[in-house]
């Protein structure tokens, strides 16, 4: 059961369950745990290599035992996410932990990718039950609908859920060549029906830079 | 009460006359009324052994005392302060975490081998603690820093608590505390899960954790 104790612990009651969460991002516990890091995000040999490709490299422990256990990681603002059946989508470096029901994986993201500063492909997260996700700052969360697309900044994005389609936008004008652009030469937009999570602080980029 | 969060990273502490107060040396931010800080050679209280058992080690941080009357708030560096009201009992922590602290306290040191011996000292290098801490004992408030929030877990006789070493920050009461470690195979070979060793604190008090494994 993950519960949020102020804004940035993440508290686990475990009964025996085990929990995947960040290498080392446990800062206190009582009871009895057991941690263990799991090579490849604990996927297997096939996500172990996957992600070795990839880039999007995850150093993951499973925690298992009795009692509660707290989660933190350098004063990062934690934001629970319930999973029912759907795919959440997050940078590998912003997932804190994942409850025993959930599957994690890797998938392509394309232009978006590069232009995050964060590699060409992205964690998936899917199955049922709750993770937690880190921000730099506390994060807002952002309804797509039909009606409303929504554009986030690269730097800011760190994940998303539901129906979505996402495309890239680019700003770039001559203006941009000429070094006056206004630093928002790229942008990331979805369509569709979810949920962004978006968080008040960006991320070196390379669309931030020009 | 002398001492009052105003936010997360602030304090307000309230200066009477004839009622010390001791602080980080530079750390004061804004005053109201007739106060005045001077230096504190001596890093604390008690005498000339007291400071020189604190140069010896490494526990004496740069103080200042404030007398006065008036309010002075106090801030350092965008740190979270905790404010820890103590009623008799002895509240161990770094020296270098400390903001403030009223002057009806008693500062001492002491040696982590008196701990646990051998096993207190290593635990003391492990925790980058080094081989002394602060003790503050008495009847007052103290203002201590930490690197994000900071969230108190009660210790009981039947609840022992594991602490990772970088997270830790202070404690109080009546509590042993132990390094404990959980190296296997794993840890030798560079696949450890980074959670090789833990202070595990046992007894009947009150421990304080930082959500952020950096030190200050």
């Amino acid at each position: 059961m993950f519960r949020l104790q102020g804004s940035k612990v993440l508290a686990v009651e475990m009964t025996g369950d085990a929990v995947k969460a960040k290498n080392g991002s446990m800062v206190a516990y009582d009871g009895q745990m057991t941690f263990k890091k799991m090579s490849g995000g604990g996927e297997g040999l096939r996500g172990m290599v996957t992600r070795r490709l990839t880039g999007e490299q995850m150093t993951v422990m499973e925690v298992k035992g009795h009692g509660t256990c707290w989660f933190a990681d350098r004063a990062s603002e934690i934001n629970l996410v319930g999973l029912q059946g759907d795919k959440l989508y997050v940078e590998s470096s912003n997932l804190l932990a994942t409850d025993a029901g959930l599957r994690t994986g890797t998938t392509f993201t394309g232009l978006r990718g590069a232009s995050q500063g964060n590699g060409l492909f992205t964690t998936t997260v899917e199955g049922h039950g709750q993770a937690a996700i880190m921000s730099d700052g506390p994060a807002v969360v952002l309804r797509v609908s039909g009606q409303y697309p929504l554009t986030v900044d690269p730097g800011a994005y760190i994940a998303h859920q539901g129906n979505l389609r996402q495309s890239f936008q680019s700003g770039v004008t001559f203006r941009t060549f000429l070094g006056e652009g206004g630093g928002e030469a790229f942008q990331i937009r979805f369509e569709g029906d979810g949920l962004v999570y978006v968080q008040p602080s960006e991320r070196n980029t390379i669309a931030g830079d020009v | 009460m002398a001492l009052r969060e105003v936010n997360s990273k602030m304090v307000e502490a309230t200066v009477v006359p004839g009622q010390r107060l001791f602080s980080q040396r530079g750390a004061m931010l804004a005053y109201k009324g007739e106060v005045s800080f001077t230096p504190n050679i001596q890093g604390g209280q008690g005498g000339m052994m007291s400071m020189l058992g604190r140069r010896v080690a490494g526990e004496a941080t740069p103080l200042m005392t404030v007398e006065g009357s008036g309010t002075v708030f106090f801030g350092h560096g965008g740190h979270h302060v905790q404010v820890i009201t103590l009623t008799g009992d002895t509240l161990y922590v770094e020296a270098d975490r400390l903001l403030a602290f009223e002057g009806t306290l008693q500062q001492g040191t002491m040696f982590m081998g008196s701990q646990g011996g051998v096993m207190g000292m290593v635990r003391g290098q492990v925790t980058g603690q080094g081989l002394f801490t602060t003790t503050l004992k008495g009847h007052g408030a103290v203002a201590v820093m930490a690197h994000g929030g900071v969230f108190e877990i009660p210790v009981t006789p039947q609840r022992p608590v594991h602490v990772d070493p970088q997270a830790y920050v202070a404690h109080h009461g009546d509590v042993r505390n132990k390094l404990s470690t959980a190296l296997g195979w794993r840890d030798m070979v560079g696949r450890g899960s980074g959670e090789a060793f833990q202070l595990e604190l046992s007894g009947n008090g009150m421990v304080y954790v930082q959500a952020s494994e950096e030190k200050l």
